[in-house]
């Protein structure tokens, strides 16, 4: 019998931290659980270097959110591919079976991976790699929310860390609206709340959005406040992806 | 995929600076739209809609279900879209995989809402009949039959046009005396309960082809874009949910541009379709 009561009790524990949270979100102001103000981000920690395999690989950590990429290639394309006078872009996100709080299947997200390649492929410079791939594999190690922003800045770094030319870096960052707040950055928790998200991947020094989506009802101005925050937020971080290869390119001197 | 000749390109390219597209229409001008409900009898909803030479047919079946553990008071649905490679060569093998799956999740995007429901077009909790116990599955299949352009535009009047169209049957549950017990499930099939497609939104896609933007782009004006931004808008004029397409940067001041064209457009585009949907209706019964 303990069994069969487990889980319910728990989705019943969570729906009341949720309704708190809801209760919350309706006043004006709150605390939010790891103490930071609505439009601050979780501390970033980038790392290049991660696989030794690869020819590029970088590991990003946003609060409980780890992510690792590797970059393959420029390998051959395979035979069966069509001829192509630009180079083909193949990223891949993989969540690992501990990486959710309920225990995941671990297999492919093709979602997340579309969305990855259509961040990606506008910032890399397919012209200089012509009949050949380059593979973008993405691994989250734990999902602690807003995991396709970190994925996508992530990718980037290891992108620049094999050496595939690009326009610019490309960062990215996410926002979740809970009642009339914006939250940038958001935690699991914040998400499975919100009523709506706007995740923005932009080149930064280009001035040129990438990737945009969203959910949730939004107002116009709404839409304006929340992209001026993304696009602010990913200038910052887009100057401590820079900060981070730099860092790696002295060592290796 | 489509071959044009620079010249051809030329001139389409040309039209859309002058505001006079190959067919005769303008930039912001959609084809006109042909909606007949009701084409698959074993369905609970079903519509077929045509844009231009695009045509898509939707279907809407509900299944009694039991809720998910983590949202007992909420049903489910569930929308797969398939391209057929009746519709063009492209689509068989992976091609039409990725196009499906991509058209399934901006569709998905564009109508399921936020996590907590807020601008869903299909209030997740009409749907459930007993909490916890009972609830309607409701699972939308669209499947494109011909394509010139414009498919995600025309898939989400497909569906609004079908859910419009479907009628869940009432249903009796009476709960067993202790709570293990399964509910004993009566459905009727006289008595339907209709569904409210108000809260629907519209989809719009804006083709960036160089720099003005055009709606309703047929494949060989799709051939010739930058990028795409599609924009769902329901009826008071909020923005649902917004996804980018195509490989291309933009500018953020572009983007918040395109997406009042998009709402603009979009008040047409609405009373146009609703009163092409209620005509059918009509000739339906």
């Amino acid at each position: 019998m303990a069994a069969s009561t487990y889980s319910p009790s728990q989705g019943a524990e969570r729906r009341q931290r949720q309704q708190q949270m809801r209760r919350l979100s309706i006043q004006s102001d709150w605390d939010r659980s790891d103490g930071r103000s609505f439009i601050q981000c979780r501390p970033a920690f980038l790392r290049t270097g991660a696989a030794n395999a690869a020819s590029g690989s970088a590991y990003a950590e946003f609060g409980t959110t780890k992510v690792i990429v590797s970059v393959f290639g420029p390998r051959e394309s395979k035979k069966a591919m069509m001829y192509s006078d630009i180079g083909r872009l193949n990223c891949n996100v993989t969540f690992t079976t501990f990486a959710t709080s309920l225990r995941g299947q671990g297999s492919d997200n093709k979602e997340y991976s579309a969305m990855l390649h259509k961040a990606l492929e506008g910032a890399v410079i397919l012209e200089t790699f012509p009949k050949t791939t380059v593979d973008v594999f993405a691994l989250v190690l734990e999902s602690g929310g807003s995991d396709l922003p970190v994925i996508i800045s992530c990718a980037s770094l290891a992108l620049a860390d094999a050496g595939i030319m690009m326009y610019d870096l490309v960062s990215s960052v996410s926002v979740s609206c809970i009642g009339k707040n914006i939250l940038i950055d958001p935690t699991n928790e914040e998400e499975v709340c919100q009523d709506g998200s706007l995740v923005l991947a932009c080149m930064p020094a280009r001035n040129e959005v990438t990737q945009l989506t969203l959910t949730g009802e939004w107002s116009l101005p709404k839409i304006n406040e929340a992209m001026e925050l993304c696009m602010d937020a990913c200038l910052k971080l887009a100057g401590i992806m820079r900060s981070c290869l730099k860092e790696s390119a002295n060592l290796s001197n | 995929m489509v071959g044009l000749s620079e010249g051809e390109k030329q001139f389409l390219r040309g039209g859309i600076e002058q505001d006079l597209r190959s067919d005769g229409r303008t930039r912001h001008q959609f084809r006109s739209v042909y909606v007949e409900t009701g084409v698959i009898p074993q369905a609970n909803g079903s519509a077929r809609v045509r844009l231009g030479a695009t045509e898509v047919i939707a279907s809407i079946k509900a299944e009694l279900g039991k809720p998910s553990l983590l949202h007992p008071d909420k049903g489910k649905v569930s929308i797969f879209v398939d391209c057929s490679p009746t519709a063009a060569a492209i689509y068989g093998g992976k091609g039409g995989e990725e196009l499906s799956m991509e058209l399934s999740v901006a569709l998905e995007r564009c109508l399921l809402g936020g996590k907590s429901g807020a601008g869903a077009a299909i209030d997740l909790s009409s749907l459930v009949l007993v909490e916890g116990k009972v609830c309607w599955d409701l699972y939308i299949d669209a499947l494109v039959v011909s394509s010139d352009g414009n498919l995600l535009d025309s898939l989400a009047a497909a569906i609004k046009a079908a859910l419009s169209n479907t009628g869940l049957p009432k249903v009796n549950v009476v709960l067993g005396a202790s709570p293990e017990e399964q509910p004993e499930v009566d459905v009727s099939d006289e008595e339907f309960l209709q569904f409210d497609t108000s809260t629907v939104p519209a989809i719009i896609t804006l083709t960036k082809v160089g720099k003005h933007y055009i709606v309703d782009a047929t494949s060989e004006e799709e051939s010739q874009m930058n990028s795409a931004v599609s924009v769902s808008v329901n009826r008071n004029g909020q923005i649902c949910g917004l996804t980018k397409r195509g490989g291309a940067g933009l500018d953020p001041s572009v983007i918040l541009d395109m997406v009042s064209v998009a709402k603009h457009v979009s008040q047409q585009f609405t009373s146009d379709l609703d009163s092409e949907i209620a005509a059918a209706e009509a000739s339906d019964e």
